[in-house]
């Protein structure tokens, strides 16, 4: 009787520990080589060489001449890409939304330019955007002969191209994303708007988009996650500092710059700012994806 | 069998569709072929303006005499006449041409057989050979001497970032499907929140710290690094898959005598092993396709991903090696995106566990 009580209350014992050894592994990882070094780079922003305390390294990023410059493209970029971007994905998405022969082949093709390394991409458009490369190849054929400097224009004209090859990369796949949230959406619902008398605006505006908002809301924050991060693109195509983004400064200031003493210091604060900004974003994001609220119970 | 009359209205709107949809396709695929057809092209091709439309699979030559000795010229498609390429006596100097610069290798004896019947009255003489169309792939790995152990290096890191992340985040996976706990919440808040901190902000700390543990520079380095984003990613995946396991088949097993550790490796990893497979290709596209964290923690052991980086910012030379490259470096991505595709749709609308 008392052995098999303690068998009993052994069991529990396990049952409740099980859990914890379980993820022990995660969050010892996540303490050493997650938290720590993120501990690390924000206590040493705050250090000068000395290891007093200062401002003087973010004082540093704050009067860089290219400071303001990166963080004005960084939020050009992110603010006309991600909307671009999705009022065009939404836009295809609504004019393909049906069920057609070949679908399952055009949807993997229009995962493609997602799926490539960014290396891949610039590798693409920068033997595209040079003036022998295949778009002027391309108008040549189709009759324009007069060879178009697509790399030599204005500041606003290398981000517009950037935000044109940052479309080309993500719109296939937000379109998908976008169908199949509208092929969720059930005929029924959509007739009855028909049925008490709505035009298509009207039936898109009230039905439809509300029901995707929280697969557009969703999306829309992941990327502008990594349009805040986008800078190898940039790099590979004109280089370093002609148009500095916040990422760009990082690896700028810690591969081309690494001799100076500064240069870490620069690297470390541009890296504390992409964070602070990106952390900001993520929060949202999990505030609107219910991360906040408690888990659903489990089986 | 009867066919149903198809309308005409209906027919031309089928049409449209269908126009409007390949013509997509073509928009999102046009660059990808190019950079195909890139790599493809012998020295000379890329380096024509307009490039050619496709590569050419055979190089037609003609031969005669010139002012130094033989008078070499190739076809051109596009203006449909030989041009003029070459003008010497010495034969090696027409083998390596061929070779280098139209990627139709001849050997010498080959060469000094269209020489004899040039010789024997045939003026010009005419002939072609096949082009390598893997030459420039051959020659990116030749040239860029650090490219082929900076690719095993890569696999060898994915490899080790899979391991990393299946044991551990699939342990924790299973935790969340199976049980509820004290600071589950907060955990899985941390995971998501982890899941989306740029990579970038812990490479540059991880830089002192991989080098008081010897791991800078080093392939063991970088999967420490990657395993942060892709435990928190297959903690996701792996729970989603255990809970859709019953767990019922457990606890038949258990009354059957199994000790549950056994249940669980008899009855619920078998039913896994799928999900557990998309993981892992999950992870290996994040690791094989990240470069900054890469530039960072590297010096003289670069990944893949970064030699290609640097032969595309160096060379403006050699477009179409540097095309071969990129497309080394895409050609798994897609393969393994093809395997994960329903997961990755998922992930974009929003993740819970």
């Amino acid at each position: 009787m008392a052995v098999a009580t303690r068998a009993k209350s052994s069991r529990k014992f396990w049952t409740k520990v099980t859990p914890y050894l379980l993820i022990l592994p995660v969050v010892v990882y996540y303490a050493v080589f997650w938290l720590r070094p993120v501990f690390s780079t924000i206590v040493g922003s705050f250090r000068d060489a000395s290891g007093a305390f200062t401002f003087e390294n973010y004082l540093m990023v704050f009067t860089d001449p290219d400071f303001i410059p990166a963080l004005r493209n960084t939020a050009i970029l992110v603010v006309f890409s991600v909307t671009l971007e999705f009022l065009l994905a939404l836009f295809l998405a609504l004019l393909i939304n049906r069920k057609f022969t070949g679908s399952a082949v055009f949807l993997f093709l229009a995962m493609i330019p997602m799926a490539l390394p960014s290396v891949a991409v610039g590798a693409m458009w920068l033997t595209g955007l040079t003036s022998h490369g295949w778009i002027n190849s391309l108008l040549y054929y189709l009759g324009v002969e007069q060879k178009i400097y697509w790399l030599a224009g204005s500041e606003w004209s290398l981000l517009a191209l950037i935000i044109v090859i940052d479309a080309w990369t993500v719109i296939p796949s937000v379109m998908i994303i976008l169908l199949a949230g509208l092929q969720n959406i059930p005929k029924e619902v959509e007739e009855a708007g028909y049925v008490f008398g709505g035009d298509y605006l009207t039936v898109l505006r009230k039905i439809i988009i509300p029901i995707l908002n929280p697969t557009i809301q969703t999306a829309v924050i992941l990327r502008l996650i990594s349009a805040i991060q986008i800078w190898l693109v940039i790099v590979l195509l004109v280089g370093f500092s002609r148009l500095p983004v916040l990422v760009e400064r990082i690896v700028y200031y810690h591969e081309e710059m690494s001799g100076l003493n500064i240069s870490f210091q620069m690297a470390s604060g541009y890296t504390i700012i992409v964070t602070a900004i990106v952390s900001i974003a993520a929060l949202f994001y999990l505030r609107l994806s219910g991360a906040f609220g408690k888990s659903k119970e489990v089986r | 069998m009867v066919k149903k009359p198809v309308k005409f209205g209906k027919l031309i709107r089928r049409t449209i569709f269908y126009l409007f949809v390949t013509s997509l396709a073509v928009v999102i695929l046009l660059p990808v072929y190019f950079l195909v057809s890139l790599s493809f092209l012998s020295t000379r091709e890329a380096y024509a303006f307009p490039l050619p439309i496709a590569p050419a699979l055979k190089i037609k030559y003609s031969m005669t005499h010139g002012e130094r000795g033989y008078l070499l010229s190739v076809y051109d498609s596009f203006d449909g006449e030989y041009q003029t390429v070459l003008d010497t006596n010495e034969l090696e100097k027409i083998s390596e041409y061929m070779r280098y610069q139209l990627g139709a290798p001849m050997s010498i004896p080959e060469i000094e057989e269209q020489i004899s019947v040039l010789e024997s009255g045939t003026d010009p003489v005419e002939f072609s050979s096949r082009k390598n169309l893997w030459l420039n792939y051959s020659t990116f790995f030749k040239i860029t001497r650090n490219a082929l152990p900076a690719l095993l290096r890569s696999l060898q890191i994915a490899a080790m970032t899979i391991i990393i992340s299946i044991i551990i985040g699939g342990m924790a996976g299973y935790a969340f499907a199976r049980y509820t706990f004290a600071g589950r919440d907060a955990l899985k808040f941390s995971i998501l929140f982890v899941r989306m901190f740029p990579g970038v902000a812990i490479a540059l700390p991880m830089v002192i710290i991989l080098a008081n543990i010897g791991f800078y520079d080093r392939p063991i380095g970088l999967s420490l690094v990657y395993s942060i984003g892709s435990i928190a990613l297959t903690i996701w995946i792996t729970a989603s898959i255990f809970l859709g396991i019953p767990v019922t088949l457990e606890e038949a097993a258990v009354v059957f005598g199994a000790t549950k550790f056994q249940a669980f490796l008899r009855v619920t990893l078998p039913l896994a092993l799928p999900g557990l497979a998309a993981a892992a290709m999950y992870t290996f596209l994040g690791a094989w396709n990240e470069t900054v964290s890469a530039i960072i923690l590297t010096q003289f052991n670069p990944t893949f991903s970064v030699v290609v980086y640097q032969s595309l910012l160096g060379s403006v030379g050699q477009v179409n090696l540097a095309a071969a490259g990129g497309l080394v470096m895409a050609f798994p991505s897609v393969v393994f995106t093809f395997f994960i595709r329903r997961y990755i749709n998922q992930m974009w609308g929003g993740m819970t566990i």
